[in-house]
């Protein structure tokens, strides 16, 4: 059976991208977001294997919609989409709970590497 | 402890980090919202200014302090570029480069800083407004080799390079190693990790029973690590004297080692003189005939050449070495003369011997100042012209065969045939009926000692000197240059130059009782004369080699060698030189071989086809001929 | 040279005249070098020898003093090479053979420069030696012909 995914980002361009290299290597994804509060919703809602998270993100924040999801299912397994320069973002996304992090602009196979890591 | 010896090291590395700084400014210049040319600035200027507090260069350590405090306010509050702040910065940055020079030479007393130190204070105060509470809250790092008393094993891991946000991936190792067991004492402290300026070197104490492979294992899982180090490989290396304490944040050591350039150049002659004495071994021992000799003979020649493509490879170095203060040049130059340019740099990374490169600094820099004086419009007219006003200059290096071609090219208003033609006609350089300037009459022209053409003369092109110095100097080294222009469209000047200039492969070509080396940088290939049918093309003997016309030139009478008349059918070497080519007639061909290149002063008169001359295997020196001054 | 004072001579013979340089712009004294023609040189210029690895330009002597050309196959022959231009240059400088090497006093030289049939600027003084004339060269005149101006 394979892994389900949700995919947050506030940039339809982005949300494309990242489900188009998913769905290729095999993942499912059954839902995307594009505010922090619609993430938090929406992860309670369809319980993905999966999150792909952007840290910048209008309504709640990428971070605070991590330490939500984590403070409901401890488990819960978050991939931060993050850019260059933000070093101390990523340091406390992963503080917060993610589990690891890939950086713009994607190579789908260093997005897959780190969706590996994450669900491995 | 003697810090005298260390000056020089000091000085290199120091230009090093103040030419990178250039570039960074002219990056921020471009970019002037992005953020990592100042941090790239400020990673500069503090290595400065700690081997300058090392050296006790207080001059330079305060300069350097001062600049990095500006560029720190300016990195937190996250500044974007001003002309201000860029002319500041590009002043901050001249004055470290002075400072640093004079400080060496033991001149710090000469220097004055107070008005640039007291510039960069006051910038400093006004970004610091900004930025205040950020920069408050910074605090030193404490030292970190400190932290590594500690119980547990010390690992240590160094990210990958190319790693993006290092800080997160090292956090993300700490938590993976936490599940092998206690995490003490990491250095740098997990709040450095934050810092866009974290190198991703990281150490601390594990406190794990599990065996190194595993902890290995489990940490490089965490994806983009270069090397995870524990105690058992630590002894392992213990022939490193450097595996210390020291080490420990800083495990990926540079493999290079910095030497003085005259070691080098001892060096090459001493394999010169072993090249020529190998060439004498081979023609003694293909007199005796003595298997074990020519055992002896074989196994020196190949050490010979092993020794020598070492060395060679040893004094190679990439070209941006000398490139990289062009962008700095060229943008002052535009500034000043109110053009517009977009300056590209190409092939940075292909290398040439030391020797060369040194050579070509001053040549390229008359062409490039050219370039954005003559060569480029100003603006307005570009833009009259229907031309984008931002002109380009591309300074692009390409590895050829056995050359390296360096072209200087512009997209400006080319060349102007018409004045450079009559000028050329009323100075009797050319036929006063000529019509026209081919690209290589119009070099010759140009080449000319004194020959100018710009209608003004200015402080930066001066008096046309430039192209005429360019084609010295490069002859010299046994180069050449080429002119392409068009007009209306641009200029394009090529050097070609050889790969390494001491010991070259040539064919020996006999001429008369004479010998003559011709170095196979430039011989396309060989044919024979009588072979093939000759020609006439403008009133010079010509073969048509594969549709082309090839000039013929014979050595013979070139050099008035004496002599029986030549057999009729001879060996032509073909020269080929960009689009050029011609035909060297020579009675036979004696080989070919290793060369070691050396210099001798020509007496008046003397033909000006050599580059220089070698000595031969049996000690009688023979003539190199210059592959320029044949084509 | 000074007129007083001692000065060291190195005397040698070209074709029928003998010669002499001052000892301390010698640096050695070496047989005749397979030398090999700069064409375009003048033809005072033999030719470029290599000693020991450094390529050294020659001037024939015969030909710099007006002498007749020696018999072809007469494999003697002297190269003497001078330090000229302040010591900055070498060069070798061909001659028949070396004769002796001899102190005189320098008030003894006279400052005569014409001598027929021999360039004078190449005349520095004229000694004697057992009654015989010889020519103190002007070794830096030699340069003349062979270096760019």
């Amino acid at each position: 059976m394979s892994h389900t995914v949700l995919v947050c980002d506030d940039a339809i361009f982005m949300r494309t991208m990242i489900s188009d290299i998913l769905a290729q290597a095999g993942f499912e994804v059954v839902g995307e977001a594009e505010t922090g509060v619609q993430a938090v919703e929406r992860y309670k809602q369809l319980k993905p294997d999966l999150v792909t998270m952007d840290i910048v993100m209008p309504d709640m924040g990428g971070i605070d919609a991590v330490r939500e999801i984590v403070k409901h299912d401890p488990d819960a397994k978050i991939l931060m989409c993050s850019a260059m320069g933000q070093q101390a973002l990523v340091v406390e996304a992963i503080q917060a709970g993610a589990k690891d992090f890939v950086v713009k602009p994607f190579q789908p196979s260093r997005v897959l590497e780190a969706v590996q890591r994450v669900l491995g | 402890m003697d810090l005298s010896q260390y000056a020089e090291l000091f000085l290199a590395e120091s230009r090093e980090h103040l030419s990178a700084c250039n570039q960074l400014l002219l990056a921020w210049e471009r970019k002037p919202a992005s953020l990592e040319p100042v941090g790239g600035l400020f990673r500069a200027v503090h290595t400065v200014k700690g081997m300058a507090a090392t050296m006790g260069y207080a001059a330079v350590t305060d300069l350097a302090h001062r600049t990095e405090n500006l560029l720190d306010h300016l990195r937190r509050g996250a500044h974007p570029a001003t002309d201000e702040l860029l002319q500041l910065l590009f002043r901050a940055r001249d004055a470290l480069e002075q400072a640093v020079e004079l400080s060496v030479r033991g001149r710090e007393r000469d220097l004055d800083l107070s008005a640039i130190t007291a510039e960069l204070d006051r910038a400093a105060a006004r970004a610091g407004g900004k930025a205040g509470r950020a920069a408050a809250a910074r605090e030193p790092p404490p030292p970190p080799i400190e932290a590594l008393a500690a119980p547990g094993r010390l690992v240590q891991v160094v990210l990958r390079a190319e790693a993006p946000l290092k800080g997160g991936r090292a956090l993300l190792l700490l938590k993976r190693a936490q599940a092998l067991g206690a995490v003490h004492a990491v250095s740098p402290p997990p709040a450095a990790f934050e810092a866009e300026d974290f190198d991703g070197r990281l150490a601390f104490r594990l406190e794990s029973a599990a065996p190194a492979d595993q902890i290995r294992e489990r940490l490089r899982a965490t994806g983009d690590v270069e090397s995870v180090t524990l105690p058992e490989e630590e002894e392992r290396r213990a022939a490193a004297p450097a595996a210390a304490a020291g080490a420990a944040v800083e495990p990926a050591r540079s493999r290079h080692l910095r030497v003085d350039l005259r070691r080098l150049d001892g060096l090459m002659d001493l394999i010169g003189e072993l090249v020529t004495a190998r060439g004498r071994l081979n023609e003694l021992a293909a007199e005796r005939r003595d298997p074990a000799i020519d055992d002896v003979t074989i196994q020196i020649s190949r050490l010979t050449a092993d020794l020598q493509a070492e060395i060679i490879q040893a004094r190679m170095t990439p070209v941006w070495q000398v490139f990289d203060r062009f962008p700095r040049l060229v943008r002052d130059l535009a500034r000043q003369l109110g053009k517009q340019v977009a300056f590209r740099v190409e092939g940075k990374e292909i290398e040439l011997d030391r020797a060369i490169l040194d050579e070509l600094g001053d040549p390229l820099m008359h062409l490039l100042r050219n370039a954005v004086d003559h060569g480029i419009e100003p603006p307005a007219e570009r833009r009259r012209r229907g031309k984008n006003p931002e002109a380009e200059i591309v300074l692009t290096a390409l590895r050829e065969r056995s050359s390296v071609a360096i072209s200087v090219t512009d997209d400006g208003r080319g060349i102007d045939r018409a004045t450079i033609l009559e000028r050329a006609r009323r100075d009797g350089l050319v036929d006063p009926h000529a019509e026209a300037l081919t690209d290589d009459q119009l070099l010759r022209v140009l080449a000319r000692p004194g020959f100018s053409t710009a209608d003004a003369v200015t402080n930066v092109s001066g008096r046309g000197v430039g192209i005429d110095v360019a084609v010295t100097r490069l002859r010299a080294l046994g180069g050449s240059i080429e002119i392409r222009s068009q007009p209306g469209k641009g200029t394009t000047f090529v050097l070609r130059l050889p790969v390494t200039l001491a010991i070259v492969r040539a064919l020996i070509a006999s001429v008369g009782r004479e010998r003559y080396a011709l170095p196979l940088t430039y011989v396309a290939e060989t044919v024979e004369l009588g072979a093939a049918p000759t020609t006439t093309v403008e009133g010079r003997e010509a073969i048509v080699l594969r549709d082309r016309v090839v000039p013929l030139v014979y050595l013979r009478q070139l050099l008035g060698v004496a002599g029986d008349a030549p057999p009729p059918r001879r060996p032509i070497i073909v020269l080929e030189m960009g689009d050029r080519r011609s035909g060297v007639v020579v009675d036979g061909m004696l080989g070919q071989q290793e060369i070691v290149v050396k210099g001798f002063d020509a007496p008046q008169g003397t033909l000006p086809v050599f580059s220089g001359a070698t000595i031969m295997g049996d000690g009688v020196p023979a003539l190199i001929l210059d592959a320029g001054g044949l084509v | 040279m000074s007129d007083a004072g001692v000065v060291r001579l190195l005397l040698f013979r070209v074709g029928r005249l003998t010669c002499a340089a001052e000892a301390e712009t010698v640096r050695e004294i070496l047989p005749r070098l397979q030398a090999t023609r700069i064409p375009g040189a003048p033809p005072v210029v033999a030719g470029l020898v290599n000693v020991r690895g450094t390529l050294v330009t020659v001037v024939e002597g015969w030909r710099a003093l007006g002498q007749p050309e020696p018999p072809t196959g007469s494999d003697g022959g002297t190269t003497v090479l001078l330090e000229v231009g302040g010591g900055r240059r070498v060069l070798g400088f061909t001659v028949d053979e070396v004769v002796d090497l001899l102190t005189v006093d320098g008030g003894a030289l006279e400052r005569r420069q014409a001598l027929p049939g021999i360039d004078p600027t190449l005349v520095r003084a004229v000694g004697r030696r057992a009654g015989h004339l010889f020519v103190v060269l002007d070794t830096d005149a030699l340069l003349t012909p062979v270096m760019p101006s």
